[in-house]
Formats: structure tokens, C-alpha cells, sequence
């Protein structure tokens, strides 16, 4: 434990739902991101969340890694591709965008979420730095 | 006999220390609202003050226990409510605020009684 833990904690907090934000922008900046049929589509990321110290209650959360989903995507007909094979088909990422903004706004709440929290915790600190001033 | 530091300064001193152990398990609560499989933590330091006040002993300040919410979990295994964790860190942070001026107080009383006329 080391003075103003709670800022720690939360902060822990606001790095993975950032990481979890910038894993979903990724995502939808390459929803149309092409490879040949022979190739591995481009892979929806995901965060891997983990609570540190589980037991102690208060060790924040970490990255754990990331997870992929599948790289099969889908073959769409589209001749003018450079990357298209003889039948004309390139691989697209089989990525829902209705998945990814839904997990953009779940990332987007709990990182206002942490923020309320750091704020309730300065309240705190900032009363008990000023314990005694007044005497 | 009573010292710089009395059985009130003492429990205002444990109390402060579970309450801000309760706001940081909230806060780690609220770190880990999409973890999946977490539980929410839950801080008890009363029952154990209250006990050691009620036998008359001066109380030792130590950590509370933190154990874990059996609350109906989500499909994710985690049962962090966000609604609960605004409150119950909301309600430490204005316990926490009355505890120290509290122990403001009783400072204050302490510094008339050293001040000279």
C-alpha cells in the first residue's frame, strides 16, 4: 500500500478501458481491411482484463494479453481488387460493427466510471491533507 | 491520564483507515467492472471497532476484512453494480469527511487547551 492508492487503482482502471478503446478502433479501422483468399483475414482484437492481487481487494486491474478472433472472415466478390484470385474473391474481416460500437461504448462508460472514481478520491485525499490547518 | 492521543483520536484514527480501505476496494470494484469472473470486494472494519469499544478497549487500528460479494453475477462471472459502488463510495467519502472534522475538533479543543492567554 503506498499513499494515494485509490488514484493508483483507478488509474489501473482508465489504462485497460483506453487499451480496450484503441483495441476497438483498431478493429473498426480495418472492418474493411482486404487479404487474398489465400491469407488470413484481418483478426478482431480483444483485451484480456485481469484483477491484480485478486485477494487484497484493492490492486487495480491489468492488460493480460490480447485475444483474437477468427481469421477465416469472409470471401467477397470483388474483381477490381488487386489482391482478388482468378475467381475474382478477396478475404474480408468478418467483423460486426454493431459489436464494436456497443464494446466502444461499454469501454467509453467504464473509463468515465474510473474518472468519477479518481474524483471521489481526491475529495477524500485533498479533506484529509488539509486535517489540522486550521489550528 | 489522558495523552496526546485518547481512545476518540484512536477510533477516529481506525476509522479513517477502514474507510479509505472501503474507497480503494471501490475503487479497485470499479477498475474491474468488465473483468470477467470478478467478484466485488466488500470492507467490514465496524463489526471488529464496535466489538473492541464495546469490551472498553482502546482500539487497534488495523485493516478491515475484505471479502467477496455474493450478488448475482452477470454472464461474464463479474457482479460489480456500478450503481451500488457510486453509492457506497460516495457514503465512505462523506463518512471519511465527518470523521476528520471530527478529529479536526478534538485538535481544536487540544490546541485551546495548550494555547497560553
Amino acid at each position: 500500500m503506498s499513499a494515494f492508492d485509490a488514484l493508483r487503482i483507478a488509474g489501473s482502471g482508465m489504462t485497460l478501458h483506453r487499451k480496450y478503446l484503441d483495441a476497438v478502433s483498431d478493429n473498426i479501422a480495418n472492418i474493411n481491411t482486404a487479404a487474398a483468399p489465400g491469407q488470413e483475414a484481418f483478426k478482431e482484437r480483444f483485451i484480456v482484463a485481469q484483477a491484480n492481487d485478486y485477494g487484497s481487494g484493492t490492486g487495480g486491474v491489468r492488460v493480460a494479453g490480447a485475444a483474437f478472433g477468427s481469421g477465416e472472415g469472409k470471401l467477397v466478390y470483388s474483381p477490381d481488387n488487386p489482391l482478388a484470385d482468378e475467381g475474382g474473391y478477396v478475404r474480408m474481416p468478418d467483423i460486426d460493427l454493431g459489436t464494436q460500437m456497443t464494446n466502444m461504448m461499454i469501454a467509453q462508460r467504464g473509463y468515465q466510471a474510473n474518472i468519477s472514481a479518481i474524483s471521489r478520491a481526491t475529495d477524500a485525499y485533498q479533506a484529509a491533507l488539509s486535517l489540522g490547518k486550521n489550528l | 491520564m489522558i495523552g496526546i492521543s485518547d481512545t476518540t483520536m484512536t477510533t477516529l484514527h481506525a476509522a479513517l483507515s477502514g474507510l479509505s480501505q472501503r474507497q480503494r476496494v471501490s475503487a479497485d470494484n470499479i477498475a474491474n467492472i468488465n473483468t470477467p469472473g470478478f467478484l466485488a470486494g466488500r470492507t467490514d472494519f465496524e463489526s471488529n471497532l464496535r466489538s473492541e469499544l464495546s469490551s472498553g478497549e482502546t482500539p487497534v487500528v488495523s485493516g478491515g476484512t475484505v471479502s467477496r460479494s455474493l450478488a448475482a453475477t452477470r454472464t461474464d462471472g463479474n457482479n460489480v453494480d456500478l450503481d451500488s459502488e457510486t453509492v457506497i463510495a460516495t457514503e465512505t467519502g462523506m463518512r471519511y469527511q465527518l470523521a476528520l472534522q471530527a478529529l479536526n475538533g478534538k485538535y481544536d479543543l487540544l490546541s485551546a487547551a495548550m494555547r497560553t492567554q
